[in-house]
């Protein structure tokens, strides 16, 4: 049993090698007012803000300093600075005063949602920072705490507001010259309470919004090095955990044997995670995504002093497991075929039904294909990792998480402490992808410590662990089919799909919500033990390169030219940002120029985020540039991508994301799978697993031409992942003419002669 | 038995296992947590420091064949973030989550001390860590440009 450990409230233990070099352990106030910006900890420790309290979201201090709180976590995209933004701009201040902090998932459990009660789904404590509620707000926010402050100034002037002016965090009287600081009235402002809210500025008035792409503020922290990710939390009496789970999803420990991994050196306990364990909060849940994602798997876990003394004496642990139903797939291909054998069954859910199917045996031509796309890991670069202490009155986690107020009530309910003495810290997080969205990886490191309480235990997940204790892209498997009529478009389009984890998307594009007339789209499930989630745009990065290979296929049958044929299947679709997005791309790289064999252009095109609804969500359009060698060597040369999201608040985070997105699809489609042999899955690390690098990197040119200027601001994180490997297929048949049905590509014989 | 090596310019003395690989010493027992853990079998390269000057993936060096040596991370890098391309980093926007960054940062330095003026192909063979989020062709228009700042 490990000794009590009290951690003071307000501090924490950050390593001041960070700060100047030196072994020494350094105490820094979480909410040090030294962190101007953004400090190397971007949680807080407090519920009230520094300065003056304006509103839970924002503060302003005598120094001027304006506090922003941030409820979504930084997992790459951007959001501690965007939201910052949105409130700036209606501020009218300095943006060098502006200082971030990520908002308390504590606090707001105990004042009523304060800060998630506008939550549309998932837009709080994650997500998007231009969430269209959340700008919304955030701009309110902004404008309320200016008019409050002028009209602070006002009566200490005892002049009309109308008469004062706001701008770079000053106010001024323009008849007599007078000028305040917004330091100076701040508190005074803070106490003002507006009689009528003010409007924000329409968007043409912008002076940041759209223009400026300020350096995100959380860098400084990432190049130094003391950026404090949940690996990097250090606290005081802290010991380490490595683990290991069935390598079978589903199986149980069947026996073991801890005696020689507890003689070895540091080790202090050797512990299981037992799914059947009861466990639970009695009380109402408020995680946004409930718990049927979250559960344990079975495991062990070696707690020691250092994290490499856990890892040894964890390779010493005797384990047997007993691996349950799921050992009876032998291989992923015994998978595949089940999935094909269950396209002939009927269906379980049909997902849109529109005119009559049916028709499809009057038309003149017919298109079929199977598809497939693999299990996929996330593959975000920190393995999943957590900290928390368990004591019989607290708890409290340290994590990177990408939905905190689901890791917040995932933390209690597997405790079974009242959320009131729950204390979640939400950690910068070092990639996510849809990993850690649902809080299994919390309920684990909740898991582990509760049977070590009273000090911080550090969990982590090896890459091996991390990659074979997923929660995968599903495997997915559709018989996609067209009736074509006498003109070579579709009349008829019958998608019927099988997976283990489904997600309704496949109808979410115009050639089902009305380009083609008879439709019809339904889907079976399979009872796959391996555990699938959510990965960047879920179920729309398999259907994306289904849908899209198969209308590529359809062109052909038809005799058209792949864009021509999409902007004529497209040409009644009520939202002009897809053809406008398709011109672009094929402008911009040079489509349809006339390239020797080997050589060859592909084009895609689809949207996330759409909901069924024309102008909604990211519409992009890619074109691949590839050359497949005589031996079957592939070279993606250039990816030319254009998008449509609406309009943009910040040109430079969304060219960043824009082209890590199409990266990550090509990843995803050249490289990407995970296997099963006997129930296991098989890939464990980078060399099994491969991620392209610098120099496997083609030419990525992001063109902002196909913007509609539809008043949406629609994100740009999931939406490139879609488009680019169907473009990389469509290219490597028109270089070859080998049509890829399945990723990932880089299985595929492309030799030719 | 301790061990004694340098770390950015400090003599430290490490009472571990040998085996220990040089990452979990610096993160671990010397609290040091800006060298990050990625793979742990040298593919990623969030774990590179430079050791006598070389660039080396930290998480395959045993503590004993780190004995002795000089380190250099992350936070050795500069005193107060003035390398060129700290700097870059910042005003280019390179990074997006950041994990991986330190590594490419001191995978980037090595090169750029080793060839001051490099072509991309000695950026792809040198700045081989993975980048998970796709940050490749930012840290590529960084180091080149970090190159030419260094001409002027």
């Amino acid at each position: 049993m490990g000794t009590m450990t009290t951690i003071s409230r307000r501090q924490f233990i950050v390593s001041s090698a960070a700060f100047g070099g030196g072994m020494a352990l350094g105490v820094v106030s979480a909410d040090s007012a030294d962190a101007t910006f953004l400090g190397p900890v971007p949680w807080v420790e407090t519920d009230a803000l520094p300065g003056a309290e304006f509103t839970p979201w924002i503060s302003i201090g005598a120094d001027d300093i304006v506090t922003v709180r941030v409820a979504t976590p930084e997992i790459g995209n951007g959001a501690m600075t965007q939201t910052p933004m949105l409130v700036a701009e209606e501020l009218a201040c300095d943006w060098n005063k502006i200082r971030a902090e990520l908002a308390p998932t504590s606090r707001d459990y105990r004042e009523d949602s304060v800060y998630s009660k506008n939550d549309p789904i998932t837009g709080y404590f994650s997500g998007r920072s231009t969430n269209p509620e959340r700008m919304k707000l955030m701009l309110q926010v902004g404008a309320s705490a200016r008019e409050r402050l002028k009209a602070a100034a006002a009566g200490e002037w005892k002049v009309p507001v109308a008469e004062i002016s706001a701008k770079d965090s000053v106010l001024t009287h323009g008849a007599s010259g007078r000028t305040l600081r917004y330091g100076d009235i701040a508190a005074k402002a803070a106490t003002i309470k507006l009689q009528v809210e003010p409007t924000p500025k329409p968007q043409s008035e912008w002076v940041l919004l759209g223009k400026a792409s300020p350096a995100k503020l959380n860098i400084p922290q990432i190049v130094n090095g003391s950026a404090i990710y949940g690996m990097d939390v250090r606290l005081p009496g802290m010991v380490y955990a490595a683990l290991r789970q069935s390598p079978v999803h589903g199986g149980k420990v069947k026996s073991l044997d801890v005696e020689k991994a507890k003689a070895m050196p540091g080790v202090l306990a050797v512990v299981t995670v037992d799914p059947d364990e009861p466990r639970g909060l009695k009380i109402k849940s408020g995680a946004p995504f409930g718990y049927d994602e979250t559960h344990v798997r079975a495991a062990v876990a070696v707690i020691a002093e250092h994290y490499w003394q856990a890892r040894m004496a964890l390779d010493a642990v005797q384990i047997e497991w007993d691996d349950g139903a799921g050992a009876q797939w032998k291989t992923t291909d015994q998978m595949v075929a089940a999935l094909v054998a269950a396209l002939e069954r009927p269906a379980d859910k049909v997902e849109k039904q529109s005119g009559d199917a049916k028709l499809i045996d009057r038309q003149d031509k017919i298109v079929e294909g199977i598809y497939v796309t693999p299990f996929s890991d996330q593959a975000p670069m920190e393995p999943l990792n957590g900290t928390a202490l368990v004591t019989a009155d607290r708890v409290e986690v340290w994590h990177p998480a990408q939905q905190s107020k689901q890791a917040f009530w995932v933390a209690a309910d597997e405790s079974g402490m009242d959320p009131a003495k729950v204390y979640f810290h939400q950690t910068f997080v070092g990639g996510a992808f849809g990993r850690r969205i649902f809080g299994d990886d919390v309920r684990t490191v909740v898991a582990i410590a509760k049977k070590f309480p009273g000090r911080p235990v550090h969990t982590i997940w090896s890459r091996e662990e991390q990659t074979r204790q997923g929660k995968y892209r599903p495997l997915v498997a559709a018989k996609l089919r067209a009736g074509l009529d006498k003109t070579g478009m579709p009349a008829v389009f019958i998608a019927s799909q099988a997976s283990k984890g489904h997600f309704p998307v496949l109808a979410d594009s115009p050639y089902a919500l009305g380009c083609i007339p008879n439709v019809l789209v339904d889907a079976r499930l399979l009872p796959f033990h391996v555990i699938t989630g959510s990965y960047r745009g879920p179920g729309y990065n398999s259907y994306a390169f289904m849908v899209e290979t198969f209308i590529d296929e359809c062109a052909l049958a038809a005799g058209v030219d792949p864009l021509e044929y999409r902007l004529k299947l497209l040409a009644n679709w009520p939202d002009p940002g897809w053809a406008k997005v398709l011109r672009e791309v094929a402008d911009k790289s040079g489509w349809g120029k006339s390239l020797p064999k080997g050589i060859g252009q592909g084009i895609a095109i689809a949207n996330w985020g759409m909901h069924g609804k024309p102008e909604a969500g990211t519409t992009v359009g890619v074109v691949a540039t590839v050359e497949v060698t005589k031996s079957g060597i592939l070279k993606v040369h250039q990816l030319d991508a254009a998008f449509d999201c609406g309009r943009i608040v910040n040109p430079d985070a969304v060219l960043n994301l824009a082209q890590g997105g199409v990266i990550f699809g090509l990843n995803m489609a050249l490289n990407e799978e995970v296997n099963v042999e006997d129930g296991r899955m098989v890939e464990g690390n980078f060399d099994q697993y491969p991620i392209l690098r610098t120099g496997d990197t083609p030419q990525v040119n992001i063109h902002f031409g196909g913007l509609s200027g539809h008043d949406r601001f629609s994100e740009l994180g999931e939406p490139p992942a879609g488009p680019v490997g169907p473009a990389v297929g469509n290219a490597i048949f028109r270089a070859i003419g080998k049509r890829i049905r399945s990723t990932p590509i880089r299985k595929h014989d492309l030799t030719w002669a | 038995m301790p061990y004694d090596l340098t770390v950015n310019g400090q003599h430290q003395s490490v009472d571990a296992d040998p085996s220990t690989p040089l990452l979990w010493v610096l993160r671990d027992h010397l609290g040091m947590t800006g060298t990050k853990y990625g793979c742990g079998i040298a593919q990623c390269g969030a774990c590179t420091v430079h050791i006598d000057g070389t660039p080396t993936r930290s998480c395959q060096l045993p503590l004993e064949s780190a004995a002795g040596a000089s380190v250099t991370t992350i936070e050795g890098l500069s005193q107060d973030s003035s390398h060129p391309l700290q700097r870059l980093w910042i005003e280019m926007n390179v990074p997006q989550c950041g994990y991986c960054q330190s590594g490419m940062l001191m995978a980037a330095a090595a090169l750029l001390k080793n060839i001051p003026n490099p072509t991309d192909q000695d950026i792809d063979t040198n700045v081989d860590n993975i980048c998970r989020c796709g940050t490749y062709p930012r840290v590529r228009a960084a180091i080149h440009k970090a190159a030419a700042g260094s001409e002027e």
